[in-house]
């Protein structure tokens, strides 16, 4: 025997020798390279693709290993390795941890285009269930779940359901994460997995509790009841789980209380007046999340706090997103749009933070886009000078949207704070002399429209403002040359030519600068664009319409007219003729020949007041609806960040007008556990923190429950009644664990990171296992076990 | 699942790693690598792409889809959504994801990836059905080894593959830690703690005066603590410290409280906070009156002609001991720009790159009270050039601080021996100076 073992040991000794020796002559060269080696994987020829059989067929599990990362970096080239499936199945029971990683991403990737190979490997992934390591538990529980073979469904439920109730939370999380994927699977095992995921929101492990709220969205989203009892344990527990589960939770919780509890309902001023316990025991546990450095989490909190609260709340959510605007571009460029929709809401509540969003000259275009928007949704009287000024600086930017945004700002500005008009309009009558098409153009539609609205509004004083601009404008129309913003001037000049009161020059009832635009339009006028030339018929129309008794300009007028007559562009002509005829009964020899109009007698003619009328009146100024809303959009969508419909069902339910029953969220834990009426220690500690302390097992003083164990609420089902019985008999001889039986495996498991020994009964045990849960969460009451 | 998150890394606009999509067929992910190339190449300045780019076109159940995408390095890295998820959330993952890769690898670039793209397929546990698994770098630890040359040195020799695996993974049991953000048993032969300090000053700067100027710091920490130590740190100007926000295992009862910082810290690098800093004249937040000065002058002077321009600018130290490190001026000279000639004072550099219009001024150290110049002239293609409105300047300043943030006390419960406590600071800022 003892001959046979040590020959075995020096065989295996030379052997190992061998294997050394080889391995460093064949591998010192990866060495020598400065990086690793795996990239020379991503160089793999056809003749290596071969050799990949031989290597997965080897006994070595270095080739195996080598083999693996090859086909998995072909893999990631998107290239179809589905040829080896067969060979790389045989080795999914390897004893190597690395290989069967690898073999496990490639199943993950080819199964489903072999199912009947694919089921080859379902037994050794059961056998994997019940290894030691919870690792390797958890491992095959994904695998298994994520092989897209409907076949195995039932098996997965199995799987999942085992999982489920694993004393190690990190199975429980994969557990919960392979709920979703057996659903999509196979929908007919929707019933078990709800109850699955019904158990699984005992967990009490901040660890796995957080993917339970992802199950249960894939599952379950509307069975909203189910949380009843888990709601004021969860609104604790937020603060300890990982950012991505206080995510998922704070989506989950905020539907259920917009779904559950009574709406706040809102004074005359927005502030809440009369505000659930439980509604506020959510925004006051969610609130400290704020602090979180992940930002999704801050958004989701302020979310929360936007839809469940009042205008002073979100106030002091706030800063913390707006904390999130210097953390990197992609950031700012999403909660941007998010700011401007709470903005729009409550005006005030971004004003204080205005010079946040003064635009840098390196910012991404929509980055400026969205910036400006807010800057302009925050304006006010109070901030109007610092904003104003900006939104001349921004009138300069290299980029053309900017440009136009802030140039409307700047009308904006003009049109919603009077005392700061004539700063704008001198910035306008600025701009007008720039070189840049796009910067006078879109001054002279911002100046129309505030033009007409001043002009409109006849019990406004300033009304010689209006006219000064539109006088400026005539002066400079040589310079305007942009086709729309040309007619544009030309029709402000046509249309307030009688506005100017003063009588200076010869004509009656027209401004001294009106005639001379058309003079000077017409000597242009075979050049113009057709949209123009209309205006100047308009133009000449009008002038004619307000003084027909003038000569020269009558000799302009004709001059006008009989150009558009022989325009090239049919709309033009058609005007001309509408125009002509229309002033038949105002100027009756408008181009002279008195015949044809005399043979096509028969119409209506209009004196000069109608025609004036017809001219001039009803010209009410167009609101330019520059504030382009939210589009309804909720906030933390893609849908508000890209601004389109991205998804047909809107995630955010409306409130319910009565809520439920307070009641229905009574849990054990809520009611006081009875060995902690003696025990001293967590009693201060529960009596002391009654703001939004994370992690408390007993009743914050002011909740319902405390009411609810004295004066008994209506029951929902015989466990209640049971429990609420047996906790009164209990408190009152003051022993005994009040946890019910269903209880013990959440609480068995949530401690088994420490120690497993809370079902024992002892007062001492129970009071220092939740100590251990304190532990693991940031609460001042921390201690070290 | 609504967010179907996944991740492709690409430089040079070709795809290096993609994971595996459940429940999209194959076309999904190369329609959004698509709109992004689309994206890009149709941008008139360089990289300056939406980051939330919507793909149109992929609608079978009436959910949209979009693609969220951050530039890293040489790699662009992107994350689908689909439907109504916060693209937020995908961005919060993609930096999740780099700073997990940069952990493990040092630097994050296509040849680091393409170096360890088996690791990156195992850290790809952090997502299975779009939601992320585990991203704390220590549990993650736990799960994936990180590349090390120990280990490297062990594969190479063989015995690796027989030591490691079988008896380094056969004791490993995820989530063994009662804190989830530090490994249980931790082994130190010297214990230390250093806490880094980075100051940035952000402002903006009208030609009559400083518009906004803020001062955002962060605080990173690379512990190697042995055991479980329980740490109280606490500042000497608390008061100034405001919009915080901190790593998990600070307990914010206490902050809120006592000013204090007590937490049990991760092991390995972390960002222990981040914060704004209060000047302490005004504590309101709408005065920007009494604000950090802006430590440097800049006298900049642009005259736009027919078809070009030319430019003066004067950058003059105002730091009375401190040198500037680092120190570069950008401008961008608007579209179709070219020609561009410049003089720049002794001891800086000039460059121009045509593809974003920009021209960099790299100044590298400037002394105390010191000037530099720097003239030129550029041509342009348009006949009115509308050259951007503001130059960007960006600077280090060695150890400085604006807000001269001193620990006051470390205190350590909870183990026995005394750590070594090292704190630096560094100041960086980027001033857009407005002519």
């Amino acid at each position: 025997m003892a001959t046979l073992s040590i020959n075995a040991i020096a065989e295996n000794a030379s052997r190992l020798g061998a294997r050394l020796q080889e391995s460093l002559s064949e591998h010192t060269r990866d060495l020598n390279l400065p990086r690793g080696a795996s990239s020379e994987f991503f160089e793999t020829t056809e003749e290596r693709l071969k050799n990949i059989h031989h290597q997965l067929d080897s006994n070595s599990d270095r080739e195996k290993l080598d083999a693996m990362k090859r086909l998995i970096a072909m893999i990631s080239k998107g290239r179809n390795v589905s040829e080896f499936f067969a060979q790389v199945v045989k080795n999914v029971a390897s004893n190597n941890l690395e290989i069967r990683k690898l073999v496990y991403i490639y199943l993950l990737r080819y199964a489903e285009q072999e199912p009947d190979l694919a089921l080859l490997s379902i037994n050794t992934f059961q056998k994997d269930l019940t290894d030691p390591n919870p690792l390797i538990r958890a491992m095959a529980l994904r695998v298994l779940s994520g092989v897209k073979v409907p076949m195995i469904g039932s098996i997965v439920v199995l799987a999942i359901r085992k999982c489920s109730v694993d004393p190690s939370p990190y199975v429980r999380k994969a557990a919960a994460l392979a709920v979703p994927k057996c659903s999509s699977l196979d929908p007919s095992h929707q019933p078990e997995l709800i109850s699955i995921v019904t158990k699984l929101l005992r967990d009490r492990s901040p660890l796995s509790i957080g993917s339970v709220a992802v199950a249960f969205d894939a599952i379950c989203p509307t069975r909203l009841d189910l949380l009843h009892s888990h709601y004021r344990r969860m609104c604790r527990l937020l603060v300890d789980l990982d950012e991505w589960g206080q995510l998922m939770w704070l989506n989950l919780l905020l539907r259920y209380a917009r779904t559950m509890l009574p709406k706040p309902s809102a004074d005359g001023v927005g502030n809440v007046s009369s505000s659930d316990g439980d509604l506020e025991l959510l925004v006051s546990s969610s609130e400290s999340l704020l602090h979180s450095r992940n930002p999704a989490v801050s958004l989701a909190v302020a979310r929360a706090i936007f839809y469940l609260s009042s205008n002073s709340r979100i106030v002091c959510a706030i800063p913390a997103l707006v904390r999130l605007l210097d953390t990197s571009s992609e950031v700012e460029r999403t909660v941007l749009p998010y700011l401007f929709s709470i903005s729009c809401k409550f005006p005030t509540a971004l004003s204080p933070h205005y010079h946040k969003f003064f635009i840098r000259s390196h910012d991404l275009r929509v980055i400026k886009l969205g910036k400006l928007r807010i800057l302009r949704s925050i304006l006010n009287a109070d901030n109007h000078q610092a904003l104003l000024k900006e939104f001349i600086h921004y009138a300069g930017d290299p980029d053309d949207t900017l440009v136009e945004s802030s140039i409307r700002a700047i009308g904006y500005c003009a049109r919603v704070v009077p005392e700061c008009t004539q700063q704008a309009l001198n910035a306008m009558m600025t701009f007008i002399q720039s070189k840049h098409d796009v910067i006078v153009t879109n001054t002279v539609l911002v100046l129309k429209s505030l033009v007409q609205r001043h002009l409109m509004n006849p019990d406004e004083q300033e009304n010689s403002i209006p006219i000064t601009v539109v006088s400026r404008l005539a002066y400079l129309i040589g310079d305007i040359k942009h086709p729309e913003s040309r007619s544009c001037a030309i029709w402000l000049v046509g249309q307030y030519a009688c506005f100017e009161t003063i009588e200076t020059g010869a004509l009656h009832g027209i401004a001294r600068w009106a005639p001379d635009v058309l003079r000077r339009t017409c000597k242009t006028f075979a050049h113009e664009d057709p949209g123009v030339k209309l205006q100047i018929i308009n133009l000449a129309a009008k002038l004619l319409a307000l003084n027909p008794t003038n000569t020269t300009l009558q000799l302009l007028g004709r001059y006008a007219l009989t150009l558009g007559r022989y325009d090239q562009d049919y709309d033009v002509r058609d005007r001309t003729r509408l125009i002509v005829s229309l002033l038949v009964g105002v100027v009756p020899s408008v181009f002279g020949d008195e015949e044809s109009d005399k043979g096509e007698d028969g119409g209506v003619i209009l004196r000069r007041e109608q025609v004036k009328m017809v001219l001039f009146e009803h010209k009410t100024a167009v609101e330019s609806s520059m504030s382009e809303g939210t589009g309804g959009f909720s906030l933390a969508t893609s849908s508000l960040v890209i601004g389109r419909v991205m998804a047909l069902v809107q995630d955010l339910p409306e409130w319910l007008e009565q809520g439920t029953e307070s009641s229905l969220r009574d849990t054990e834990d809520d009611v006081q556990p009875p060995v902690l009426v003696q025990a001293t220690t967590p009693r201060s500690i529960a009596s002391t923190s009654h703001g939004p302390t994370p992690i408390i097992l007993t009743p914050t003083g002011g909740h319902s429950p405390a009411a609810a164990g004295s004066s008994p609420a209506p029951w929902t089902d015989l466990d209640k009644f049971y429990a609420d019985v047996g906790e009164a008999s209990e408190s009152e001889d003051g022993g005994g664990d009040g946890t019910d039986d269903s209880d013990d495996d959440g609480e068995a498991s949530s401690v088994s990171g420490g120690d497993i020994e809370g079902v024992s009964g002892d007062e001492e045990t129970v009071a220092e296992s939740e100590e251990s849960i304190k532990g693991t969460s940031r609460d001042n009451s921390y201690s070290l076990v | 699942m609504d967010y179907n998150l996944a991740r492709v890394l690409k430089p040079r606009r070709r795809p290096i790693i993609q994971s595996g999509f459940r429940s999209t067929n194959a076309a999904y992910p190369l329609l959004h690598i698509d709109t992004l190339n689309n994206a890009l190449s149709s941008s008139t300045r360089k990289d300056d792409v939406d980051p939330v780019l919507y793909v149109p076109g992929y609608s079978s159940d009436g959910k949209q889809s979009a693609c969220c995408h951050v530039k890293c390095g040489d790699v662009r890295i992107l994350a689908p959504i689909r439907g109504d998820v916060d693209p937020l959330f995908a961005f919060a993952f993609i930096q999740t994801f780099i700073d997990i890769l940069q952990d493990y690898f040092g630097t994050l670039s296509a040849a680091t990836l393409r170096d360890h793209f088996d690791v990156v397929y195992q850290a790809k546990t952090l997502d299975s059905i779009g939601y992320p698994n585990t991203t704390s770098p220590n549990q993650l630890r736990d799960i994936v080894l990180p590349p090390s040359l120990l280990q490297k040195i062990l594969t190479v020799t063989g015995v690796a593959g027989l030591a490691n695996t079988n008896t380094g993974h056969g004791n490993i049991t995820p989530f063994s830690s009662p804190i989830p953000w530090r490994k249980a048993g931790l082994r130190y032969s010297s214990n230390e703690i250093y806490f880094d300090v980075t100051e940035q000053l952000k402002a903006i700067v009208g030609p009559t005066g400083t518009l906004s100027c803020e001062v955002f710091g962060k605080i990173d920490s690379n512990p190697k603590l042995s055991g479980t130590p329980d740490l109280q740190l606490t500042f000497t100007n608390p008061d100034s410290l405001g919009d915080t926000s901190f790593h998990p295992c600070v307990r914010l009862q206490r902050w809120k409280r006592d000013k204090v910082l007590s937490f049990v810290p991760p092991d390995g690098r972390f960002t222990l906070m981040e914060y704004r800093y209060l000047p302490p004249t005004s504590k309101s937040l709408s005065a920007p009156s009494a604000q950090v000065p802006v430590p440097f002058t800049l006298k900049p002077v642009v005259t736009i002609e027919e078809d070009g321009g030319c430019f003066d600018v004067a950058l003059t130290s105002r730091l009375s001991t401190r040198l500037f490190n680092k120190v570069v001026v950008e401008f961008y000279l608007g579209d179709g720009s070219s020609g561009v000639n410049c003089t720049a004072s002794h001891g800086t550099s000039w460059s121009f790159d045509s593809q974003t219009s920009k021209v960099r001024w790299d100044l590298k150290n400037v002394p105390p009270s010191g000037t530099h110049s720097l003239r030129g002239s550029w041509v342009s293609s348009q006949k009115y050039p509308r050259p951007a409105r503001a130059f960007r300047v960006k600077y280090d300043i060695a150890k400085y601080s604006y807000s001269s943030i001193k620990i006051d006390q470390l205190r350590m419960t909870g183990e026995t021996y005394k750590p070594f406590k090292g704190f630096r600071a560094n100041s960086k800022g980027d001033v857009d100076w407005r002519w």
